[in-house]
């Protein structure tokens, strides 16, 4: 009895040195979490995210780590795309994996409700393209000190299409098409109506549809008898918007289809098959600038998949986060925050990020982009034009 | 305008159409919604996809793999649950509660296989139109249109001329007096639901042509499930008319009003039917229906 219970103790005591000592190597890994779609109907994109961040760790620990030689580590969690999945995904990355920093979403519906969970616990939360206002300031107006984001506002979208549609495309008769209840879809339809009204623009027809559909020819009808030159299609789901300009051009509609971010998917020229040939859509600079690409296709050499931009961002977030932990000299959650809002520029491959402490919301350069058929049939995008960044 | 609707309308019906006539002939035999019967869509295209697309297959060889697919699953569906359910004596209730959590595990294990990725057919039609009359018609919805004519013109006739078809409509009569007059019932439904399981096949390769297949597009067989409800439970032609008349109010609805209020008007349809003529537009019998 008595040999047994030493045993017993002997055994407990080795488990406990070992504990002990894997807590100690562990100490010198800096956990950085990602939160995005991984299983769902956008996990292209959450998985993109996900692929360009473990690379971003790839490359600076082999290039050294931070702080004098600690790794860092990515631990991904999937939030489903769905806000009650994200937030819980959050909680336990936070309190049972002692992450110091998290990347992701790419949904403002995620991260609205995430920014409260990441002020309560004291970590800092990168949005990726999440661009509703209210996912770093509050309906209050006030600041969400530990939420961030990598991304230009719905406004600010919404106003560069509206502008550009008249101002450089010179059109005055628009028609614009949104999802009826879509956060994203619905703001930045909003800003695209203000800015194209008040350069002159008339909008001749509004038509929405409800999330999922994959049927537009009735409201297509209705868009085609008021004869507008241009279509504000603010879709995020490539599926949706491909078959959108498919059944658009088999119903003899030839104007423009002209975009936001939400269009910028590798995917969706291929959907198209074509049917988006000259139209045009406004995002991030990214893939037009070769480093970017080159990142990109890295990432879809090495993972699989297509060329998304949310690889960049997931890129991006992770060096970002290994800056500000250099220049904070800390690990600590607190000390980073900081030291992300006192970044006044950020150099991306997603392009220029100019900070602002006081919302935590970038502006940045954007780049036009239009669908082309090459001559061995493929559908590609191309950038065509940059619009520069408008910081007042 | 008018024209453009009612074709755009009777296109979208005829993918209801499909799944509709599914839902009725089982309901007709074993008086219960399959609630799995828009996953076998779902899974049919997904077993199509896998040929067209990953082993390399002729597409029409995938589509009829797909189609054959859907109609084993939907097979081996009732002679392993149903059947058994059945066989308890079990209330119809629990046949439903079993195609409920049917539907959950086919949806959860195609997201786990094939994950939530929209997927499409590498094989695809061109972006092409018909006019008719100002009106303009896909390729992809003219064929789609023509291969379900035949398809329901077919089940008309197999129904309505066939022994297998005196034989379905004598179980759904009366099941224990086709028993004693002969007929094989279990059988008989088994031939059924390979019957509905290659009609939603059918559907879902259709759909996933049209848009695209995904893990939840089985989600369409619920407003199949209203065009059964709409025509009257268990009776094919029925189904057929509720589908094409579900369709058209739902783009008329579109067109007119607003696409917001779509399915406010298909569920206020199918209440104000309910209330009017619970037994559908051709149904006979509503004791104990769904």
């Amino acid at each position: 009895m008595k040999k047994a219970l030493c045993l017993t103790l002997a055994l407990v005591m080795i488990f406990a040195l070992a504990v002990s000592g894997m807590a100690y190597a562990e100490e010198d890994t800096i956990k950085i979490g990602y939160i995005g779609d991984l299983s769902q109907g956008t996990a292209l994109w959450g998985n993109a995210g996900k692929f360009g961040a473990m690379e971003a760790i790839e490359e600076i620990n082999a290039a050294g780590g931070v702080l004098g030689g600690k790794k860092l580590e990515l631990v991904p969690m999937d939030g489903k795309g769905d806000s009650a999945d994200s937030v819980n995904a959050l909680r336990k990355l936070i309190t049972d994996n002692g992450i110091v920093a998290e990347i992701g979403t790419n949904f403002s519906s995620c991260n609205i409700p995430m920014a409260s969970v990441a002020d309560e616990l004291k970590v800092p939360i990168i949005g990726t393209a999440a661009s509703n206002e209210l996912v770093t300031i509050d309906e209050q107006g006030k600041l969400h000190p530990y939420s961030f984001r990598m991304c230009f506002l719905d406004a600010y979208i919404g106003t560069v299409v509206g502008t550009y549609a008249t101002k450089d495309l010179g059109f005055t008769k628009g028609a614009l098409f949104t999802i009826n209840g879509d956060t994203n879809s619905e703001a930045v339809g909003q800003f695209i109506e203000d800015a194209f009204l008040a350069n002159g623009g008339e909008l001749v027809a509004k038509e929405q549809c409800q999330a999922g559909d994959r049927e537009f020819r009735a409201q297509l009808a209705k868009i085609k008898r008021a004869d507008p030159e241009v279509i504000f299609v603010v879709m995020n789901d490539y599926a949706m918007n491909a078959t959108f300009a498919k059944q658009a051009r088999e119903m003899d509609i030839k104007c423009m289809l002209l975009g936001h971010d939400g269009w910028d998917s590798d995917q969706l020229a291929e959907e198209a098959q074509g049917a988006l040939d000259g139209c045009q859509f406004v995002s991030r600079i990214g893939f037009a600038m070769p480093e970017a690409r080159e990142f990109g296709e890295k990432i879809v050499a090495k993972y699989g998949g297509t060329l998304e931009t949310e690889c960049l961002f997931g890129r991006d977030g992770v060096y970002w986060i290994a800056d500000a932990i250099e220049r904070a000299g800390s690990a600590d959650p607190t000390a980073i925050r900081d030291a992300l809002e006192a970044t006044d520029v950020y150099n991306g491959l997603i392009g220029q990020l100019v900070m602002n402490a006081e919302t935590h919301n970038p502006v940045m350069a954007c780049e036009v982009f239009e669908f082309q058929t090459n001559a061995d049939g493929t559908h590609v995008k191309v950038p065509v034009k940059t619009v520069e960044a408008v910081t007042d | 305008m008018f024209l453009q609707q009612l074709i755009t309308g009777i296109s979208i019906g005829g993918i209801y159409a499909l799944l509709a006539t599914g839902y009725s002939l089982i309901y007709s035999l074993l008086d219960f919604s399959n609630w799995a019967h828009g996953e076998f869509a779902m899974l049919g295209a997904y077993v199509a996809i896998v040929f067209a697309n990953m082993v390399g297959v002729p597409f029409l060889i995938a589509a009829v793999l797909g189609v054959c697919g859907a109609a084993l699953i939907s097979f081996f569906c009732e002679k392993v649950v149903y059947r058994h359910i059945r066989s308890t004596g079990a209330p119809n209730m629990f046949l439903m509660i079993g195609a409920m959590g049917m539907s959950t595990i086919f949806q959860q294990v195609a997201n786990l296989v094939f994950t939530g990725q929209y997927r499409s057919f590498k094989f695809k039609l061109p972006v092409n139109t018909i006019e008719i009359a100002g009106a303009y018609l896909g390729v992809l919805d003219l064929i789609s249109l023509v291969l379900t004519a035949v398809i329901l013109v077919f089940l008309m006739y197999l129904i309505n001329k066939t022994k297998f078809g005196l034989n379905v409509r004598a179980i759904a009569c009366n099941a224990y007096a086709a028993r004693v007059l002969g007929v094989r019932v279990d059988r008989s439904i088994a031939s059924v639901f390979l019957l509905a399981g290659s009609l939603a096949g059918v559907a879902g390769i259709l759909y996933g042509m049209k848009y695209n297949v995904f893990p939840t597009m089985g989600n369409i067989g619920l407003k199949a499930f209203v065009a059964s409800v709409v025509g009257g439970l268990g009776s094919v032609p029925g189904a057929i008319v509720g589908s094409l008349l579900l369709g058209v109010l739902e783009t008329f609805v579109s067109g007119y009003v607003s696409s917001s209020l779509r399915d406010f008007f298909s569920f206020a349809l199918l209440i104000v039917l309910l209330l009017v003529k619970p037994s559908g537009l051709f149904g006979v019998d509503v004791q104990d229906k769904a």
